[in-house]
């Protein structure tokens, strides 16, 4: 009987990690692509769970989005002005939430559709897309394997993953003096972070460094003691993290406590985050990240205007510096509307044909996609935490700062 | 060598927070047979009072957490005297299915008021590290697991020693006989919440302190004080203290020297056989096992 009990409770306390990930899929009223002068937009969104944070920072992109186009009077869809109307659910982080909720949108007549945040629920909703015949522009699924597979409806303005670990190495190699000799990786788990971290390894090795094993901890841990621990004693020049906010910090924070000093500190996705310097203080200072955009991105468009007019309306509406969540998810968004322009229809075989042939400049910088529906443009810049700011420090010809070389005194 | 040392070091340290965050949930499955699902709920909660008491009073965490405690005690006695107690008397799936509940509103209502923003609660000395040798101890997680472990005396303390934690054990023990003797089993059940929850609350502002936190987080302390709390055993208040040095051990030496991404399934691992060969955990006492079938 106890071990009943004790069963039902585990299978409970075990669902209650699931299941805190189903509810409030909400309902959205029912419409057309195009109804009453309005083009209606689907975003699933990680409003809650785990991606929570990166949810909300990809929502006010959509939502700076949806304001800045319907300021001037909206979608221009063959000489008529048609309001953006995004709607928005919450896949609560659950990569089958996400892909279910593009199906509703399907069931409600919505066939464009922006993504949601991250690669694995990109991914998920990618392969529905491709079955219903729906459009998708990607802003936050950087995963390589989305685009291997050979699908024709998913459009991504971001840089691909290989890029964000790859960008960091190639900036060492380029500016740091003393050349450093050694890079070990630290990685979760997840296959955004694994395939990150194999670009970065190749980089390394093609750029002369000598590459030591990676070490590999679960997807959203906040110990990473192990990996350090066992990195301490092969004294690597460089350490850098293929990791997400919450590992990023760990690795600064008990790095301290551990002692391990590499001559610099480098992580994916973290450091642009404002939380990271927020959370970490001093300690953060001189890390180094990759961004998919700074405000020193070069390019216009119509309704952005630049990187810097884009930076004020995001502190103007938001009350914080933007973030490069907030820029792709604005980029994606903007692709798609510039794409139905071009296409002078809302239906989604004409936007699809639209962004094949997109070839534009934004405040995100240059967009055109290739076949496999990546932005064949796009650079990822390198950023470094300098008094608590984030600088743009490569490449040299956009940068804001000199690279701080060694990172860590 | 100091490679082990370092590890076994770290996993004891971690092991020590751990203990605090799940001897008030293992307290409450003991005496009253409810397993809290909102207890991680309560500890991320705890960590929130901490920050704010830190961000707008310049309080230091570890006397912030006493704030922490003492708001987190008010919050689960009003809990379990007005709102659990309604259903205490039900199968347990009943009072599983509401601190699930539960659970759900504490995390949504801190997204909405505190966001899905990571913190952490800075301090100068909280990434500092005494050094023995090649060994280093964090000096945030020494001072966590120091007070841990001298929480967890002192409630055995009081449990053992006081009117009230005899009241409380008997109400474990024979609700009905208990009632006979005249304790009042209302009180002393929103009692016990209300000490769980500000054992909770004071292990979320040191997790605040040498970690980082989201709402998001609540859910995997919920599982982890489950873990612990099986794998010490019910029924002894330092079931919790041993349970979590040992996941904290094991977790240490699993990262140190296998692939780091097996961690968690070795944690399940050693509680799967510490329950073949020992199904009251480790030193859980065999009547609280046979109360569970009430």
């Amino acid at each position: 009987m106890r071990s009943r009990t004790l069963a039902a409770a585990a299978v409970i306390t075990a669902s209650s990690l699931v299941v805190a990930g189903c509810g409030s899929k909400g309902e959205a009223k029912s419409t057309s692509a195009v109804s009453s002068g309005t083009l209606a937009i689907g975003a699933s969104l990680s409003l809650t769970g785990q991606l929570a944070r990166e949810g909300q920072l990809t929502k006010e992109g959509y939502q700076l989005c949806q304001e800045k186009v319907n300021a001037k009077g909206g979608v221009d869809i063959g000489g008529k002005k048609t309001k953006l109307d995004i709607q928005y659910q919450d896949d609560t982080s659950k990569p089958d939430v996400a892909a279910q909720l593009v199906d509703q949108f399907n069931d409600k007549g919505i066939k464009l559709i922006l993504s949601s945040y991250g690669s694995a629920n990109t991914e998920a909703q990618a392969a529905v897309i491709e079955r219903n015949g729906q459009v998708m522009v990607d802003s936050a699924g950087a995963d390589n394997k989305i685009f291997s597979k050979g699908y024709k409806s998913t459009f991504a303005v971001l840089s691909p993953a290989t890029e964000y670990s790859s960008s960091i190495v190639k900036a060492i190699a380029e500016l740091a003096t003393p050349k450093p000799k050694s890079v070990v990786f630290l990685s979760a788990d997840d296959g955004f972070s694994k395939t990150v971290t194999e670009g970065g390894m190749k980089t390394a090795q093609d750029q002369g460094f000598t590459v030591l094993g990676p070490q590999y901890f679960p997807n959203g841990t906040s110990d990473v003691s192990s990996a350090l621990t066992k990195v301490k004693g092969e004294h690597p020049d460089v350490i850098i993290g293929s990791v997400h906010l919450v590992e990023g910090v760990a690795i600064i924070k008990q790095a301290k406590e551990l002692a391990v000093t590499p001559a610099g500190f480098g992580e994916t996705v973290a450091p642009p985050t404002p939380d990271f310097a927020k959370t970490l203080g001093t300690a953060a200072e001189n890390v180094l990240g990759s961004s998919q955009w700074t405000d020193a991105t070069k390019g216009t468009d119509k309704y952005f205007g630049s990187a810097k007019d884009y930076t004020k309306d995001i502190q103007a509406k938001f009350a914080h510096a933007p973030d490069y969540h907030n820029a792709e998810a604005s980029g994606a968004c903007l692709a798609l509307v510039l794409a139905a322009e071009k296409a002078g229809s809302s239906q989604p075989d004409a936007v699809r044909a639209a962004l094949r042939g997109l070839d534009t400049e934004s405040f995100f910088g240059k967009i055109k996609f290739d076949s496999t529906g990546q932005n064949i443009y796009k650079p990822m810049s390198v950023i470094q935490i300098q008094n608590g700011k984030v600088v743009t420090v490569w490449p040299t010809e956009s940068a804001e700062a000199k690279m701080v070389w060694p990172g860590t005194k | 060598m100091s490679g082990f040392l370092q590890a076994t070091v770290y996993g004891l340290l971690q092991g020590g927070l751990l203990a605090l965050v799940a001897v008030g949930f293992s307290l409450v499955w003991g005496v009253m047979n409810v397993v809290n699902l909102a207890h991680g709920g309560f500890v991320i909660l705890g960590a929130y009072v901490g920050w704010e008491m830190h961000q707008w009073f310049g309080l230091d965490p570890f006397l912030g957490m006493f704030v922490s405690a003492a708001v987190l005690f008010v919050f689960g006695y009003v809990l379990q005297r007005f709102l659990i107690n309604l259903v205490i008397n039900g199968p347990i799936f009943i009072t599983l299915l509401l601190t699930f509940g539960l659970e759900l509103m504490i995390v949504q209502g801190m997204n909405l008021v505190f966001s899905a923003d990571y913190r952490s609660i800075g301090t100068s000395y909280s990434s500092d590290s005494l050094a023995f040798g090649s060994v280093r101890v964090p000096l945030g997680r020494l001072l966590a697991f120091a007070l841990a472990v001298a929480i967890t005396v002192l409630l055995v303390a009081v449990v053992n020693r006081t009117r009230t934690g005899m009241s409380i054990l008997a109400t474990g023990m024979d609700r009905g006989a208990a009632r006979l003797m005249g304790i009042q089993a209302r009180h002393v059940y929103a009692l016990t919440f209300g000490i769980a929850a500000a054992l909770a609350g004071m292990a979320g502002a040191m997790i605040g302190t040498v970690g980082t936190f989201n709402p998001s987080a609540a859910a995997s302390f919920t599982l982890m004080s489950f873990v612990v709390a099986v794998l010490g055993g019910l029924g002894n208040m330092y079931g919790a203290l041993v349970g979590g040095l040992v996941i904290g051990l094991v977790q240490a030496w699993g990262g140190q020297y296998l692939p780091g991404t097996w961690v968690n399934a070795l944690a399940f691992l050693v509680l799967i056989v510490v329950l073949i060969f020992r199904p009251t955990g480790l030193v859980g006492r065999p009547y609280y096992a046979a109360r569970l079938e009430v």
